[in-house]
Formats: structure tokens, C-alpha cells, sequence
């Protein structure tokens, strides 16, 4: 039975103004980005959570070279069994997604032989190999972060633009070349164990505990923390908002050599920016707004967190979780379940999922931005961040001279009313577009994106009133409160002590709102996404891959979260 | 003559089946092959031919069961059923199947140095579980049965319960004559029970041969074979004897001797038993070498019916009173890790 959710609406928008159809095309990947067709109904779109803001038009590179290609030439070569990877189509600067389908018989089962030669070498071999493009990671990272803009022409800048643009592509293809198969290794182990009759939410602790680099930055952060108290500069946090922050311990010269050690641990741990691959957002090197309101936030604690301990901690209650649940196998059970574990320890996702963000969703497209950037300021661009405003066509023709900042000026200015218009009707936009599944055949969206049949099951039932949701059992627990639907970070601080955060998902940024909240349901993810880990660490109820929760579940409305099993209840609709 | 109509467990096996029935024939195999089980005697089916046919009541009963006209008409099958059991139980033994059945249980009563020891008399068909289930737990038992009279009565019911209304049906659609059917039956010593219950040596539901399963509660086996009570559940190892799981029912009913009715009946359970284990590890692992050892006997996965004797002391064997050959499919070999494989199943949209 399929519910079939109109594309019209963005069939007939035009899109951004002086868009051209082939601003979008990337004519090598197997599907590539476009607009919406009437025939797209036939499929299911979703709403992709990761751009809360939507796209600018430099930041749809990232569709057609990250998620487009770096998907669709990971599926061809891993290769996928059932499916070619991922493309999308764009209502207004919102990111709908999609898996490409394998049609033909044949084909399904040619590519099935195909990866079993392929998976079985890649898993034994994953640190090798993520060693090796970790190299190429940080051998272009550093080009590119220590690329001297001053004393620079034209030409050199339009240079940079290229290279980046390749590098971040590159990166993007070593992103989905790991996630998939690590994802498909994952998922094979979360099967055996529940053939096992092992409690799924036992099984992401089997694979926790190990150090990343991500961990390591926050153990920096604390580290700043208590410089700055020894430094004695509390007061000048406390007295500061965020945003303030930098310039009033500029001003202060009692924060001078503290300053300095933040400087340093930028130089290492600043280029990251608060959303993943999202060209408008600025990083942590351009902007400290972010790690700085963090340490401001750190220091109002009594005590500086202690990382040897949780870690200690978390390692004790793997081990501990790995003895019960084997405890409860047969010998030749145990056999398989610690083959299974092995690999799964051996080619880490858990692991992975945290410790690639260090170098590439959170960091890989930095470069592109501070070309786009230095074009701008080369140019006379109106504003600094303009030129994320033009289509790479147009930006080419801007960095090489054929054409003059003056030619995009008014067009740029009614660029970015369409971005704020679109980001500000983002709430009310349908979940899915097209034909419904039950199922689909992409690891990353049955994982990432939380899509169990629970998910289907919720979009098919949209419209008639759901007081009971299902999702996936992220953080064992069960609470009742009032629920507090945010539909982005920006709005955290209107969170009460005690709320239930309803969201699409969480990232890095969201991470201090779970010490004030009861618990957490997000509509899409699985156990390995944020959400799900920082709910277990800080041991409220979590359920996430419910689907629908941002449209069904209103603010006010009193809710019990019940992590162990996987439901979410609403009890008392607010009037 | 009367050396046919009752044969003593200890002289039984396995050949004994026709005679004996299989549920008492393999009691007499298990106890050749050392496992404890209850004393006691069959009344065989050569008695139970010469009552219905010295007496004239296997022709009553043809006639009543001719009347039968429509295979669907439940009432019509339940009315002629149950009026050829009362014919059954109404007539009166033969006089030398009479004498042979007392002497027995004098003799069985001698044994014990008891008067009127307790007994369990258990229907023991013929056809009963021999290759598969389908006429399991038709036919009758009954618990705590004492003195002669009582003893008539109860064989005389479990000769009459081959023509209850399921057997009766289940012969007519299969094409069965009734007059090929026999019964057998059991009169054994009955185990002063603490605890009793089920055992299979694979796994029930999931056919997994590397798992045992025990189940039971207090008191006698009826309630837990019955379903009247959710009995404890412990799933072991059978490589290394390893218990994985004790899941401790709350065991509501219990069956126990009720000395005003003068046999086993249903009571409620005391309160405190009700979330108690009833096995200790010494006695779950006794429990375990039985049913591994009587499937290492038969060469095939079997299930029985243990008790825990009130006097066992640690270290004494468990009393078996019932085994079959299991009715679940063995499984597979469990699969080993293959990331491959699992990924197919798992990772790429095989799961609904």
C-alpha cells in the first residue's frame, strides 16, 4: 500500500534566482543532483537532517561532489549488492535524498559476488588502509590550512578555488569508501547478536571506550578550562556573552599568555566548523565563538570533567557487558559471537563514525570556504561571505577574471532572501516526498538515517493521530516530561531543566543541552549516531529513527520516553 | 494366563511396545540402561483385549460408535463418545484380569512395605508418540491412586479414554479401526515429588542442538505438562554443562497430593514458593546428565519428564518417569561468523 506525498510544490519552484539547470549537473556520477520532476513522485525522498539552514548555492558543490559522487562511486566500487548510492533533488535549498536503485536481476547478483571478494580482503585490512588515507588527509589539510592568502593574485586565488573544490571531493570519496563497508560490518554484527538474543541496546557498549580524536579535543578544552582558571580569567567569562568572548580577553591582558595556548590548540583543533559540511558556516579558527562559550560553560561547573576516569569507566562496562552477554551463549555460540565481535573491534565503526569527523565532515570543506572567501575579498565583494552566494560557474567567471563582482551584486542580494526565506519555512516542510517503501536496501539510511520499518510504518500512518511512536532503542530508560520540539541549535537556550528534547537530530554543538534535558528522540539516526552515544553517556532515555517526531509531537505536549524499548508516548497534547 | 496380563517394569524394554505400550515399555529400557525410574507394573493390552472381548463390550461399543453419521457434528461425536466410555467403565473385569491387577499391586504394595502405596496410573497406548506426536496427551493419567477399588476404577477410565472424542476422531479421519487400537496401561509407584517438570535435550523452539532446555514447578508434573502453570525456565550449554539462563517463573499453581480427594489436585501456591527457584545448581545439573544421557542412549533428541524425589539427597540420581523422541526439527549447524554472509542478510535490505 503506498502513500504517495506530492513533489509539485517543488516542481514548479525555479529555484534560486539565475539558477541554470546545468549549474547543478555533474554529468560523471551515476545520478546526479537536480530539481524536482513530476516522474520523482515514483520514489521516496527524505528529508536529509544535516543542513538545518539549507544550502547556499556554493554549498550544492557538496551535493554533487560529496554526497552525490562520493556515495555513487563508493557503491560502484565496493560495490553495493543492491543499490548505486545516494542522489538528491533540492525543495528550495532543503535536501531531499534517495537511494539509487539496482534494476536489474542480474546486476543485483553479479555485484553480490563482487563484494564478497571485496569485504572479505577490506575488513582484516581497514587499519592499513585507514592509515593510508588518513595520510592523504592530513598531507592536503595541511597544504590548504597553511595556505598563505597574502601577497596573493587573482589567478593564485582562482587556483586555490580548484584545488580545494578537488580536495574536497577526494575527501568525500574517502568518506564514503570507509562507511560503507565498515556500516555493512556493523550491521552483520547487530544481526548475529540478535540472532543471539542479545539486547540491542548492549551492543553499541561492546564497541566503546576507545580513544578518538574528537575525545581528544574535548579533553583539550577541558584542559583550557582549568588554565583559565589557574589564570584567574573566570570572571572574564563569566562577565561575557559567547560572541564576546574573543575580544574581550584580547582586551585584557591578564588573558594574554592563556590566549596564546588557545591560539595553539586552534592551530590543531580549529578547523572544525559546527555542522557538517556546510560551506556558510564559519570555523572555529575564523569564529572561536563556539569552544569559547564551551569553556564558559565548562568553567560553571564545580569540577573539571575527568576524562581518565569515564574512560576507565566506559572501558570497564564494555568488558563487562562483553562477559554478561557471552555469559548467556553456548560455547559454540560464543564462538561465532567473538568472531563477530573481533571484526567489528578490528574495522571499528563506532570508532570510525566519531574519529573521521576530525578530518573530513567537519573539516573538509574549510578549504573551499576560504577560497570562496578570498575571492570575495580580492573582488570587492560586498559582503565577506558573498560568494557563496554564486554558482561555481558563475564564481569560476568572477576568480578568472571574465567577469566583475558588479555583475552578481543584486542577484547575490536576492540569492540570499531565497536562502532565508526557505530556512525559515524548513519546519512545516514534509519529512518525505514521493511513494513510500517499506523498506530500503542503503546501509547508510537504514543506520544513519534511522530508517527501520518502525520509520515507514510512521510515515505511512502520518495525518492520522499517533499517540504511540516507535524507533530504534538508543539509551536504555524510561521518563516522562514535557516535551520541547527544536528544530535547530540556535535555539537550545529556551530549553527548561527537565524537558524532552524533540529534534531531527542532534550534532557536536547540542551536546550541552543534554545536561538539562530528561531525555532525547530524534527523528532519524541509529545507535551510533550523536544523539544516541552522548544520551548514553550522560544516561537519560533516548530513542531515535522515529520518523516523525518533529511533526507529530508538539511543544508543551507531556511525553514519555521509553529508551529500553523504543517507544515514545504522548499523553496530554498541550491546548 | 496371567503372566500376560500384567509384566513387571523391571522385566520390560524397548521389544516389550506391543504388550506394554511405548510410554511403559521405554521406563523398562531407561531402567535396563540405569536410569532411576519409578517401580512398578502394565497392565498389558492383552488384558484390555480380553475385557473387551470376554465381556462383550468391545461389540456394545461398535454399535454405539455407528451411530456416528457426520464426522463435523462436535455434539453428535461427544454424546456417542461418551456413552461408549460409560460402557467401558460400567463393565465389570473379568474375573481373572481382576485377580491378576490386585495381586499386582499387592505385590508392588509389599515392595514398598506399604499398604496401599500410592500409585500413578498412566494410559500407555500403542500407537502413542511411537514415531510422532499425534495422539500425545489424548489419553488419561491419573495421580495418587490408592487401594484396589480406586486402582480398578482408574485402569478401567484409561481403557474407556481411547475413545475419547479427539481419539475417536482422529482414528476416523485417518482411517483407523478402532479395534486395531489398544491400550496399556501403567501403574507406578508415585514419587513423593518436590519438584518435577520437563526436560528436552535441544532446544524446543528453536531446534538449536547445542541447548538444553528444563522446565518445571513445586509439586508434580500435571500442571506444568497441562500448561496450568508457568513453570521455571533454564536454558544450559549441553558442550560445558555452563547455565545461561535461570528465568524464575511465577508459579501460581501447583499440583499436590490432596489427601481429602484422595489423589493429586490443582491447589494454589503458597506465596513465598511462587518466586522461588526450583532447582539448586546440584540438582539442575543431575536433571542435565539424565536427559543427556538418555539421548546419548537413543542416538536422537528426546524430551522427558524428571522428578526431584522429596527424599533425593545431593549426589542421587533424578526419577525419570516419561521420555519421547522430540517432535521439533533439529536445526542447522549454527553458523560461524561470516561477515559476508551476515552482511547480505543484514546491512543490505533483507530485513523487513
Amino acid at each position: 500500500m503506498a502513500n504517495i506525498v506530492s513533489v509539485d510544490e517543488y516542481v514548479r519552484d525555479a529555484g534560486y534566482p539565475g539558477f541554470k539547470p546545468e549549474y547543478g549537473y555533474t554529468p560523471w556520477a551515476t545520478e546526479p543532483v537536480r530539481t524536482f520532476r513530476k516522474e520523482d513522485e515514483k520514489r521516496f525522498w527524505f528529508m536529509d537532517f544535516h543542513w538545518p539552514n539549507g544550502l547556499s548555492p556554493m554549498g550544492l558543490v557538496f551535493l554533487q561532489d560529496g554526497y552525490s559522487w562520493g556515495t555513487q562511486w563508493a557503491a560502484q566500487n565496493l560495490p553495493l549488492p543492491s543499490g548505486k548510492g545516494i542522489t538528491q533533488r533540492l525543495g528550495g535549498t532543503h535536501v531531499y535524498a534517495s537511494e539509487v536503485p539496482v534494476e536489474s536481476a542480474w546486476e543485483a547478483g553479479f555485484r553480490a559476488a563482487r563484494i564478497e571478494e571485496n569485504l572479505s580482503e577490506f575488513l582484516p585490512s581497514f587499519p592499513r588502509i585507514w592509515a593510508r588515507r588518513v595520510w592523504e588527509l592530513e598531507t592536503a589539510l595541511t597544504h590548504f590550512e597553511r595556505f598563505d592568502f597574502r601577497h596573493k593574485n587573482l589567478a593564485d586565488l582562482d587556483q586555490n578555488l580548484r584545488d580545494a573544490r578537488v580536495f574536497q571531493r577526494r575527501a568525500w570519496e574517502i568518506h564514503f569508501e570507509m562507511m560503507y563497508p565498515l556500516l555493512a560490518n556493523y550491521l552483520a554484527f547487530y544481526g548475529v547478536c540478535g540472532e543471539l538474543k542479545i539486547d540491542p541496546v548492549e551492543i553499541s557498549k561492546f564497541l566503546q571506550g576507545y580513544d578518538t580524536k574528537i575525545l581528544q579535543c574535548d579533553r583539550e578544552l577541558w584542559k583550557l578550562t582549568a588554565a583559565a582558571r589557574t589564570a584567574g580569567i573566570g570572571r572574564i567569562f563569566a562577565a561575557n556573552e559567547p560572541e564576546n568572548l574573543y575580544r574581550a580577553l584580547r582586551n585584557d591582558a591578564r588573558a594574554s599568555g592563556w590566549l596564546e595556548t588557545f591560539d595553539a590548540f586552534l592551530g590543531t583543533y580549529g578547523w572544525r566548523t559546527e555542522g557538517i559540511s556546510d560551506i556558510n558556516l564559519a570555523p572555529w579558527t575564523e569564529d572561536p565563538t563556539s569552544p569559547l562559550g564551551t569553556i564558559k560553560t565548562f568553567l560553571l561547573k564545580d569540577e573539571d570533567h575527568d576524562f581518565e576516569t569515564a574512560r576507565t569507566a566506559a572501558v570497564e562496562e564494555r568488558e563487562a557487558s562483553i562477559d554478561a552477554a557471552r555469559s548467556k551463549l553456548t560455547k559454540e555460540e560464543q564462538v561465532q559471537f567473538d568472531g563477530a565481535l573481533r571484526s567489528c573491534q578490528h574495522a571499528n565503526f563506532a570508532w570510525w563514525n566519531d574519529e573521521h569527523n576530525y578530518y573530513i565532515d567537519l573539516r573538509a570543506t574549510i578549504p573551499l570556504r576560504r577560497a570562496c572567501l578570498a575571492v570575495a575579498e580580492a573582488v570587492g565583494a560586498g559582503r565577506r561571505d558573498d560568494t557563496l552566494f554564486l554558482f561555481w560557474p558563475e564564481l569560476r567567471q568572477l576568480a578568472s577574471g571574465i567577469k566583475k563582482w558588479s555583475t552578481f551584486a543584486s542577484i547575490v542580494r536576492d540569492r540570499r532572501q531565497y536562502y532565508e526565506h526557505w530556512r525559515a519555512r524548513r519546519p512545516q516542510m514534509p519529512k518525505v516526498l514521493g511513494t513510500i517503501p517499506n523498506a530500503v536496501t542503503d546501509p547508510i539510511l537504514t543506520e544513519i538515517f534511522g530508517m527501520h520499518h518502525h520509520f515507514f510504518n510512521a510515515m505511512k500512518a502520518e495525518g492520522r493521530p499517533l499517540s504511540t511512536l516507535s524507533g530504534v532503542a538508543a539509551a536504555a530508560g524510561t521518563v516522562r516530561g514535557r516535551a520541547r520540539v527544536l528544530h535547530s541549535a540556535q535555539d537550545l537556550h529556551r530549553i527548561e531543566p527537565g524537558e524532552v528534547l524533540i529534534c531531527e537530530a542532534t550534532s557536536p554543538n547540542w551536546t550541552p543541552a543534554f545536561a538539562k534535558i530528561a531525555a532525547c528522540v530524534c527523528d532519524g539516526g541509529g545507535t551510533l549516531t550523536h544523539a544516541s552515544i552522548i544520551s548514553r553517556e550522560y544516561r537519560i532515555p533516548c530513542v531515535v529513527g522515529v520518523g516523525l517526531a518533529t511533526q507529530t509531537i508538539q511543544d508543551g505536549d507531556e511525553v514519555e520516553v521509553n529508551g529500553t524499548q523504543g517507544r515514545v508516548t504522548v499523553f496530554r497534547r498541550s491546548a | 494366563m496371567t503372566g500376560h496380563i500384567i509384566r513387571w517394569v523391571d522385566e520390560l524394554d524397548d521389544r516389550a511396545l506391543p504388550h506394554a505400550g511405548s510410554k511403559i515399555a521405554r521406563l523398562g529400557a531407561l531402567r535396563r540402561w540405569g536410569v532411576q525410574v519409578p517401580d512398578g507394573f502394565v497392565v498389558t493390552t492383552d488384558a484390555y483385549t480380553r475385557f473387551m472381548d470376554e465381556t462383550g463390550v468391545l461389540n456394545e461399543v461398535d454399535t454405539i460408535l455407528s451411530e456416528i453419521s457426520d464426522m463435523t457434528n462436535s455434539a453428535q461425536i461427544a454424546d456417542v463418545c461418551g456413552r461408549a466410555r460409560s460402557a467401558i467403565e460400567r463393565q465389570p473385569m473379568p474375573q481373572t484380569v481382576a485377580d491378576a491387577l490386585i495381586h499386582a499391586y499387592d505385590e508392588l504394595s509389599y515392595r514398598d512395605r506399604n499398604l496401599n502405596v500410592p500409585v500413578a496410573v498412566r494410559s500407555s497406548a500403542t500407537g502413542e508418540d511411537a514415531q510422532d506426536a499425534s495422539f500425545a496427551g489424548q489419553f488419561d493419567t491419573f495421580l495418587g491412586v490408592t487401594g484396589s477399588g480406586s486402582l480398578r476404577t482408574s485402569v478401567q477410565r484409561c481403557w474407556a479414554s481411547l475413545f475419547s472424542d479427539r481419539a475417536v476422531a482422529y482414528r476416523m479421519e485417518s482411517g483407523l479401526d478402532h479395534r486395531e487400537s489398544s491400550m496399556a496401561v501403567g501403574v507406578l509407584e508415585l514419587v513423593d515429588a518436590r519438584a518435577s517438570g520437563v526436560a528436552f535435550s535441544i532446544h524446543p523452539v528453536s531446534g538449536n542442538p547445542h541447548r538444553l532446555v528444563v522446565e518445571g514447578s513445586w509439586g508434580w508434573g500435571e500442571a506444568v505438562v497441562q500448561g496450568l502453570v508457568t513453570p521455571d525456565h533454564i536454558e544450559v550449554g549441553k558442550s560445558d554443562r555452563r547455565v545461561l539462563n535461570y528465568r524464575i517463573a511465577q508459579k501460581t499453581v501447583v499440583s499436590a497430593f490432596d489427601y481429602t480427594k484422595g489423589r493429586v489436585a490443582q491447589h494454589a501456591m503458597p506465596r513465598r514458593m511462587q518466586s522461588e527457584a526450583i532447582l539448586n545448581g546440584e540438582e539442575l545439573q543431575a536433571v542435565v546428565e539424565a536427559v543427556l544421557a538418555i539421548e546419548a542412549r537413543y542416538g536422537h533428541p528426546v524430551d522427558v519428564e524428571w522428578v526431584i524425589d522429596r527424599s533425593r539427597r545431593p549426589g542421587d540420581p533424578v526419577t525419570i518417569v516419561q521420555t519421547r523422541p522430540v517432535t521439533v526439527a533439529a536445526a542447522e549447524e549454527p553458523p560461524t561468523w561470516d561477515p559476508v554472509r551476515y552482511a547480505a542478510k543484514y546491512a543490505f535490505g533483507n530485513r523487513a
